[in-house]
Parts: C-alpha cells; sequence; structure tokens
C-alpha cells in the first residue's frame, strides 16, 4: 500500500486511528502490528512470511546473544543472524544480478531464478541487522517481547521507504510512550508536507522524466531538463516519504531520526552524504566502515574501507552495476576531497555548489539508466555528442509547461520556505496570521493531494471519437 | 490563536476532512458511470482467497476507491485548475484550452498508425472497387489542433507529412484537399468535431471536386440542451456549453435512413440523443457500421459510398441531394471482409466513391479493421 493513495488515506489511516487510539496502552503496540502486517500484506500477501520468518530469527537470536553476552556463544548468534538476513536478503534482491553477471563473464546461460523482490526488504533487514548488532555491542537490551520486537521492525510508517530507525534509538518508545494533541498536529502538519512533495511535486516531475523518455524528439536542452528533473523528483519522492514516515510516528508517539537535511545546498560530496539519506548513511558508517577500520587504518586500507563502504551503498540500491558505478563515483570524489579538494571547494562557495549539483545530477543520470551503457549515452547526449539538435520544439514546450513546478521544487530544496516561515514568526502578528494560516493551509493541500489522486483514475473511453 | 488552539484546530480540521470523506466513501451508494470520461467506474471487487492472494483484489480495490470518491469530478477540477492555473502546465492529461477552444494534444504523426489506415483503404480499392470503374475520392479532416497549434507554443504533428502520406499511398484516389476551407470557428468548442451549420462550403466542394453541384438551401435548427462536448468532461473545467445546430431543408426530410446493424430506419436527426452522453450522436444516431440514405426526391441514379469515421455523420446528409443513394460504410465496426454482403459494388461510372476521415482517427488507427 502506497502512503499516497486513497486506500491508505481515506481506508487505512481513519481506521488506524480509531483502533490505535480506543486501543488501551498495553495494547497499542499488538495494533500497531497488526495494522502494519495488513498495510505490508495489502501489496505483498505472498511476501509476509518472509518478514515474519526475519523477524523470528532476530527475536530469538536477540535473546540469545543477550544471553551469552561476552562469551563465545554470542558471536555465534549474531554471525548466524546476520548471515541470515543477509543470505535472504541476496537470495531475494541479488541471486539473479549474480547470475547475469556470472554468465556475461563466462559465457553460460545459467537460468535466472526471476525472484520478485519483496517490498522493504531492504530496510527491515537493516533493522534486523542493526537490532541484533545493538544487543551484541550491549547498546540495547534485548526485547523479550516478541510484539513489540514485531511492532518495530514491521513499523508501516518506515516499512517500505525507510528511514532506516535504529532499534536502540525507539526501545524505550516501544515499551513506553506519549501522545497528544501537539505531536498529532506536528505530525499531521509533516505528514501533509510530505504528501505534497510526493504528489504535487515528485509526481509531477516524475511525468516529465517520463515524456522525456518516451519522446522521440530529444535535444541537448531536453536530456538537461530530465536530469535537472529528475535529481528534484528523486529527492522530494524520498524524503517526502521520509517526512510522511515521521509525521506518522509522531501521531503515534514516535520519535523518529531526520533522513534529510537539504542536500543540494551542500558545497561538497561529503556534505551532500551528510544530508542525504541520513539514515542510511550513518548504518553503513556504523555496521561497516566503522568495523572494517574507518580511517584509523593506513591510507591504502581506509581508501579501500570507503570503496567497499560505497559499492555496498550503490548495491542497496539496487540489483545492477549502474547502482555499483553510482556508488564507486561518490566513492571516488569522497576520496578525493579528502585528499585536497574540500580545501580548495572552500575558497569559492558559488564554484562548489555548483560542483556539488553537477555531479549529483550525473550521478543521478546513472543511477536512472537501465544499463551502464544507457547512462553513458545519456551522459554524453547531455554534452551533445550524439548529433541531436540543441533544442527541439517539443523541449522548450515541455520546459515551459513544467517551469513553474521546477522553480518551486528548487525553492523548496533549499532552506528558503523554512527560513521564511520562521522570519514571519518572529514578530507577534506574524505568529497569529501563521497561527491561522497553518490549518486552513495543511486542510487545503490534502485536499489539493486527493484531487491529484483521484485524477490519476482519469481514464477517458479511449474510442469517444465514434 | 495560541499555538495549542491552533494544532487543536489543525487536528479537527483535517479529521473532519478525512473521516469525513472516508464514510461518505463507505455509506454513499456506487455511480455506475462517469459521465465526463464517458465510461463505466469500478465496481466493488469480488473477494475470494484467489484474489486476496494473487493481490487481484486490491488493485481492483485500489481502482474502486478512486473511481467511486466522493465528488470525483469537483476533485478533478480542482487539480486541472491546479495544473494549469497554479502551476502554469500547458496541459492537463495532454488536453488545453487556447481561445475558449479545447483540444487533445496530437504532437506526433504516428507512421505506424498512418500506414495501417492506408492498407486498409487500399484492401476495399483492390477487393472491391479497382477495375470498377467507380470514381474514387480522398479527403482528410484536419482536426482542431490544425488551427489551434498553429503560431503557439503547443507542439502539433506534421500535418502536411500527414496529408502527403495519404496522397501517396491512396495514389488511386483523388485526394480533395479541404483545409484551407476550414478554420478554427467551424469546430465545436469543447468536442473535437466539426459543426454541421459550418461546413456548407466544404459540402459543396468536395462535391464540386466529385462532378457534383450542390445548390440546396438549408433551415438551421437549434437544439435546446447545451451541447458540453467530449473535452468539456475530460478538461474537467467549467468550459461554457456549445451551441448545436442541425440543417433541415424538404430534401432532408424526405430522406430515409435505413440502419442495417437494427435492420430498421431510424431519424436524420434523433433528438432523443441529445439528452445522452454524447449528443453529437444524434446525427445519425452515432456509432452505425453500416448506413444508407435514400433520396426520395432524386432526379439521378448517382450513388455514393462514404467510407468515413463520425465526422461523416454531419457532412453525409449534405450529399444526399446530388444521389438517389448515399452509403455510408465505418470500417471500424464492420469488417471489410463482410461488405459485399450487404453493399453492392457492381461497378459502373454512376457509383462515386469517398474516403473521408478525420486526422485524429488516421493518427489513432488502430480500430480500423
Amino acid at each position: 500500500m502506497l502512503f499516497s493513495s486513497i486506500t491508505f488515506l481515506y481506508y487505512f489511516i481513519p481506521a488506524l486511528i480509531i483502533f490505535y487510539f480506543a486501543s488501551p496502552k498495553r495494547f497499542k503496540n499488538c495494533t500497531l502490528l497488526l495494522f502494519s502486517l495488513f498495510f505490508y500484506a495489502w501489496g505483498e500477501p505472498k511476501y509476509l512470511i518472509f518478514m515474519l520468518v526475519s523477524i523470528t530469527q532476530g527475536y530469538i537470536f536477540g535473546i540469545l546473544i543477550e544471553k551469552y553476552r561476552k562469551r563465545k556463544r554470542a558471536k555465534v548468534f549474531l554471525t548466524a543472524s546476520v548471515l541470515f538476513s543477509l543470505l535472504l536478503l541476496g537470495y531475494c534482491k541479488y541471486v539473479d544480478f549474480f547470475i547475469s553477471s556470472f554468465n556475461a563473464v563466462t559465457g553460460l546461460s545459467v537460468p535466472l531464478l526471476r525472484i520478485t523482490l519483496p517490498i522493504g526488504i531492504s530496510f527491515y533487514t537493516f533493522q534486523i541487522l542493526s537490532y541484533t548488532v545493538d544487543v551484541y555491542r550491549g547498546n540495547a537490551p534485548a526485547q523479550r517481547n516478541y510484539i513489540n520486537l514485531a511492532a518495530y521492525i514491521s513499523m508501516f510508517p518506515q516499512l517500505i521507504a525507510g528511514p532506516i530507525v535504529r532499534y536502540s534509538d525507539i526501545a524505550k518508545q516501544l515499551d513506553n510512550r506519549t501522545h497528544s494533541i501537539d505531536d498529532a498536529a506536528l505530525g499531521i502538519r509533516r505528514f501533509v508536507v510530505g504528501l505534497s512533495k510526493k504528489i504535487l511535486i515528485a509526481n509531477i516531475l516524475g511525468e516529465l522524466v517520463d515524456i522525456f523518455k518516451s519522446s522521440d524528439e530529444k535535444s541537448v536542452l531536453f536530456f538537461w531538463v530530465y536530469s535537472a528533473a529528475y535529481t528534484l523528483h528523486i529527492y522530494f519522492d524520498f524524503s517526502g516519504y521520509s517526512d510522511m514516515a515521521i509525521g506518522l510516528g509522531r501521531i503515534l508517539g514516535f520519535h523518529f531520526s531526520e533522513n534529510f537535511d537539504y542536500p543540494y545546498i551542500s558545497t561538497s560530496i561529503t556534505e551532500f552524504w551528510r544530508r542525504w539519506h541520513i539514515s542510511l548513511g550513518t548504518w553503513f558508517r556504523d555496521y561497516l566502515y566503522i568495523p572494517l577500520g574507518g580511517n584509523r587504518v593506513s591510507k591504502p586500507r581506509w581508501f579501500l574501507n570507503i570503496f567497499i563502504v560505497w559499492m555496498a551503498t550503490g548495491l542497496w540500491h539496487g540489483a545492477a552495476w549502474n547502482f555499483v558505478l553510482w556508488g564507486i563515483m561518490f566513492a571516488v570524489f569522497l576520496i578525493i576531497e579528502k585528499l585536497w579538494l574540500l580545501s580548495l571547494l572552500k575558497k569559492s562557495k558559488v564554484l562548489s555548489h555548483i560542483y556539488v549539483l553537477f555531479l549529483v545530477m550525473i550521478s543521478f543520470v546513472i543511477f536512472d539508466a537501465s544499463s551502464i551503457s544507457d547512462a553513458f549515452s545519456c551522459i554524453m547526449s547531455m554534452f551533445g555528442s550524439s548529433g541531436i539538435p540543441v533544442v527541439t520544439f517539443e523541449s522548450i514546450y515541455y520546459l515551459k509547461s513544467y517551469a513553474i513546478t521546477l522553480i518551486i521544487a528548487v525553492i523548496c530544496a533549499t532552506p528558503i520556505p523554512k527560513r521564511f516561515a520562521h522570519t514571519i514568526q518572529k514578530n507577534k502578528w506574524g505568529v497569529i496570521a501563521a497561527n491561522i494560516a497553518e490549518p486552513i493551509a495543511v486542510t487545503m493541500l490534502l485536499a489539493v493531494c486527493t484531487a491529484f489522486l483521484i485524477d490519476g483514475s482519469f481514464n477517458p473511453f479511449l474510442y469517444f471519437r465514434f | 490563536m495560541s499555538t495549542k488552539l491552533k494544532n487543536t484546530v489543525l487536528v479537527i480540521m483535517t479529521a473532519l476532512f478525512l473521516f469525513g470523506f472516508s464514510f461518505c466513501s463507505i455509506l454513499m451508494p456506487d455511480h455506475s458511470e462517469s459521465v465526463s470520461e464517458r465510461r463505466p467506474l469500478a465496481k466493488f471487487p469480488t473477494v475470494s482467497k484467489e484474489s486476496v492472494i494473487s493481490g487481484r483484489f486490491m488493485t481492483d480495490f485500489e481502482k474502486y476507491t478512486l473511481d467511486q470518491f466522493p465528488m470525483r469530478d469537483k476533485f478533478r477540477e480542482v487539480k486541472s485548475a491546479t495544473a494549469l492555473y497554479v502551476l502554469g502546465q500547458k496541459d492537463n492529461n495532454g488536453l488545453y484550452i487556447r481561445d475558449g477552444y479545447a483540444s487533445k494534444l496530437e504532437p506526433k504523426m504516428d507512421v505506424a498508425s498512418v500506414e495501417h489506415a492506408a492498407s486498409r483503404f487500399k484492401f476495399v480499392y483492390d477487393r472491391y472497387i479497382a477495375d470498377k470503374g467507380m470514381n474514387v475520392y480522398l479527403s482528410v479532416i484536419p482536426d482542431k489542433n490544425y488551427f489551434m497549434a498553429r503560431g503557439s507554443a503547443y507542439p502539433s504533428m506534421d500535418y502536411n507529412k500527414l496529408f502527403s502520406a495519404f496522397r501517396d499511398k491512396m495514389h488511386f484516389a483523388k485526394y480533395i484537399d479541404i483545409s484551407h476551407l476550414l478554420e478554427l470557428s467551424d469546430y465545436y468548442r469543447t468536442d473535437t468535431h466539426w459543426r454541421q451549420e459550418k461546413i456548407l462550403d466544404v459540402a459543396g466542394y468536395i462535391a464540386s471536386e466529385m462532378g457534383i453541384d450542390l445548390s440546396a438551401e438549408y433551415t438551421a435548427s437549434r437544439v435546446d440542451t447545451p451541447f458540453y462536448g467530449v473535452y468539456y468532461g475530460q478538461s474537467a473545467l467549467p468550459l461554457p456549453a456549445d451551441e448545436m445546430f442541425y440543417l433541415e431543408n424538404d430534401i432532408l426530410d424526405a430522406c430515409k435512413v435505413y440502419d442495417f446493424e437494427s435492420g430498421s430506419y431510424i431519424p436524420m436527426y434523433d433528438l432523443a440523443k441529445t439528452q445522452g452522453n454524447d449528443p453529437y450522436e444524434m446525427f445519425l444516431s452515432g456509432p452505425k457500421s453500416l448506413l444508407t440514405i435514400e433520396n426520395q426526391q432524386s432526379s439521378t441514379d448517382k450513388e455514393l459510398i462514404v467510407f468515413r469515421d463520425s465526422f461523416g455523420s454531419t457532412i453525409a446528409p449534405l450529399f444526399c441531394e446530388a444521389y438517389s443513394k448515399v452509403t455510408l460504410v465505418d470500417i471500424r465496426y464492420i469488417s471489410p471482409v463482410m461488405l459485399d454482403r450487404f453493399i453492392s459494388f457492381d461497378g459502373s461510372n454512376n457509383t462515386d466513391v469517398l474516403f473521408l476521415y478525420s486526422t485524429s482517427v488516421l493518427n489513432n488507427s488502430v480500430t480500423i479493421k
């Protein structure tokens, strides 16, 4: 089930709110678990079993690890749990990637398994890994209540698109959390903002991306418009989902960490990755980079660690070589920055912004490509090397048609709206005006988002020209 | 207003909105059809073990909730207005409005579609018409984009390329160019079609190119019902209705229209259909595979066979004065293989054959059999 769907907004959410807030405190996690399982099963009934098995192994190994903490067996149980999680993820997500790569190298034709990727498996696997490792490290106690652990891992707000919530961050909230009108209002506002980012910006820019892809009158300008539109689309799509997750969590009494912090205002790739998908970046830092030795090793080993982490980051995003290339590209620039570029970038803010935006746009072209050759062909076309015209009538039309959305997206990708809101609230009358406007604006945004969702069903009778 | 009060108001307002529409969705009776989109709406899906496990029930339920949402058309209006007037998009779902006229973008000539249409026309010619001494004509009706996109930012197909393609592929027919006779005001504002009362000159020109002289005079009668064309519903914008007229005279009054599908005579203008979903269907009763218009007052034995789409429904009556019989064939609804069961292609220079199609059908010709 998608957050941006009528079913979720007008059926699932009202039912959840009624049952959740009607439940006594001790049954709230149980209610949350049941709704989360229903949420997951709605889209993937077949794969519910994978998630339940994963939760169960995490629960059992968590208790065993705690029982034998600081003894050799704890490491054995941790290894078993980690292997189980990674093998399941590997089977579901990567087995066909490895088979096709093996076939390409050897010339053999081992048949692909064609496994459909269970939704959210990358997210819940990482949450289970963080749970068992945290228990092993003594950062969190093992959860003795199966329902509480299952409610954490399967929690629907962050199940399908993150953020990756660490067990240690919400262990206490699972047992004891409070609910209030203020939290509910903050949560609703955050959710509606996220929904608007997804529906009113990301989806519209997604349309532009689709138009570009289906166009047979491409131009250099159109390639750049596509690149900019996709870069903004992916940010608003992903950060919109994170906002919705954080908002829903807040309504239910959970405080999730931020996942995005205006990444496109970064002045270096190092800073970009501190602001982009923060929960994934910190996860890899704490559970892979630091265990590998981090930067407290020899220089060659340090660079190797960076390459390993970024190849893994690339592969986490998708089982294809263009994602690996995408990860390696960031590894290379992060190493270059650490060696000498960071100090140079500090000299010119404008140039450093251009540098980051250019690299990020190129990186997302690679990310969105169907293959590495497709990525290179697209990048070459951006620089006019494939003999296409600089502009076409069609590219001008679509640029004009989506110009306002692109401008809104650019502004909203910066802290300007946030600063504007803060400025208004410095004045007494501004506070009053903002307090009156906010409920109206939130409700109107919800109505407009609903209108866009409903129009998604627009499907005129094709043979109307009888 | 304090922050506490603001938060309370926010929670109440959004809860009322969500729960209000939620309860309405559940409690209000379902609609069977969308008038604006001219299609049936999704019904509550059947629940079965198989449909739930396969996920089909969930997919169908999502469609159902979208189709049956309360005030669905109003929400579509909000979306259209937001897209066009707030976000400044030039079109909404491919529909655009210029100078009060609504149309659908048709930015590219579909080569495969053009070839398909031309090959089907060639099939008809080879099978029934070639070497029979009949006079064969072809005319292509430009759609509204031909006029609306000209000199604007809207992309449109290369119409001259499409006209040339048919000229080249249908060399067996004399091409009658009517594009210079038409202008935007000859079409309905909210519909794809041309207006019957505005195409007398086009009918006269086509007839003269076929060696026929049209001289009859007509009275334009106004339909009382406001006409909201196909683009009205699709654009989901509050466009003003069109006025609809139909042409009458004694000759047309005396003509008899035979419908092969029902095996009965039907009215030339069925005014009851102006109350239906598509009032344009009043002309020769809308989509019909095979009709003949018999001119009771004809002083000639000349006949005309028109292979046509819906645009032909309005112009065909205007040819009646010069023919004893006008046969209208729509090979989207009847296979051309079956035509000789109903039409006599005897072959004589007393029969004219006209292929008359709009660019919108030729560029989307998948329905041509």
